[in-house]
Parts: C-alpha cells; sequence; structure tokens
C-alpha cells in the first residue's frame, strides 16, 4: 500500500476554497499597459 | 501577513476607494497607488463591516462568513492589512 492510499481524499469545494480570494496590483507596474 | 487577529479593530484607510464590481470589488489606494481586487463579495461585506467599531469576528459575522471559512477570510484581511487597504485602529480613535 503507498503513502497515497493513506491520504484522506478532499473535497472538491475544499480544494477550490484555497483560491486566493485578493489580489493585488500596482498601478506603478501598469505604466505602458493600453 | 497572517498575524492579523480576530480580535483587532480594523477600518478602511481613508485614502481607499472602494468600487463594487460583478466579480466582487476594486479597491484603490490613492497613497500607495495599488490596486486590490476582492474576488469575492462576501469579502466586500467584510470590508465594509470593518468600521471601526466591530472585531474582525464580528465583522466577518456580519458578512455572514460560515465558521468553516473564518480562516480563509482572516488570510484575505491580512493580506489588505498588510498592504494597507485596512488598517487597525482603536474603536475610541474613530469615534472620537
Amino acid at each position: 500500500m503507498s503513502h497515497a492510499d493513506n491520504r484522506p481524499e478532499a473535497p472538491i469545494d475544499e480544494l477550490v476554497d484555497e483560491e486566493s480570494l485578493v489580489e493585488e496590483v500596482s498601478i506603478d507596474g501598469m505604466c505602458g499597459v493600453y | 501577513m497572517d498575524s492579523i487577529r480576530l480580535d483587532a479593530t480594523l477600518t478602511v484607510h481613508p485614502r481607499v476607494s472602494i468600487r463594487p464590481e460583478p466579480f466582487g470589488a476594486l479597491l484603490y489606494h490613492f497613497g500607495t497607488r495599488q490596486l486590490s481586487f476582492l474576488k469575492d463579495r462576501v469579502l466586500l461585506d467584510a470590508v465594509r463591516a470593518c468600521d471601526g467599531t466591530r472585531t474582525l469576528a464580528q465583522a466577518l459575522a456580519e458578512a455572514a462568513v460560515p465558521d468553516a471559512q473564518v480562516e480563509r477570510y482572516r488570510r484575505a484581511v491580512a493580506t489588505l492589512v498588510h498592504s494597507t487597504m485596512l488598517e487597525s485602529r482603536p474603536a475610541n480613535e474613530v469615534a472620537a
């Protein structure tokens, strides 16, 4: 039996929930982007 | 960044503008020229509830954040504190 067989399965919802709720951008870093 | 506590009292920085968007909201800080994209309306509600009179835990409850999601939203708020979109402020300072 491999270690993977012992790993508890994470529900899909929990995996999706780990996506960040905030993304940050600096206006200065957008210079030249039109 | 993860250091913000649930008993912290937070308020939106006075130089931050909040614009609701279909995907959540856009925050612009006129002092740092930073943009923050909130990818969730619940987080927007939580940010708006951070008015200096509630703890973060109360603000998350006001926004109806499920108990199982509190840690995730606390981390998101910590990101906003780190970028000074939100700032820690005792409630009595706001009331004064």
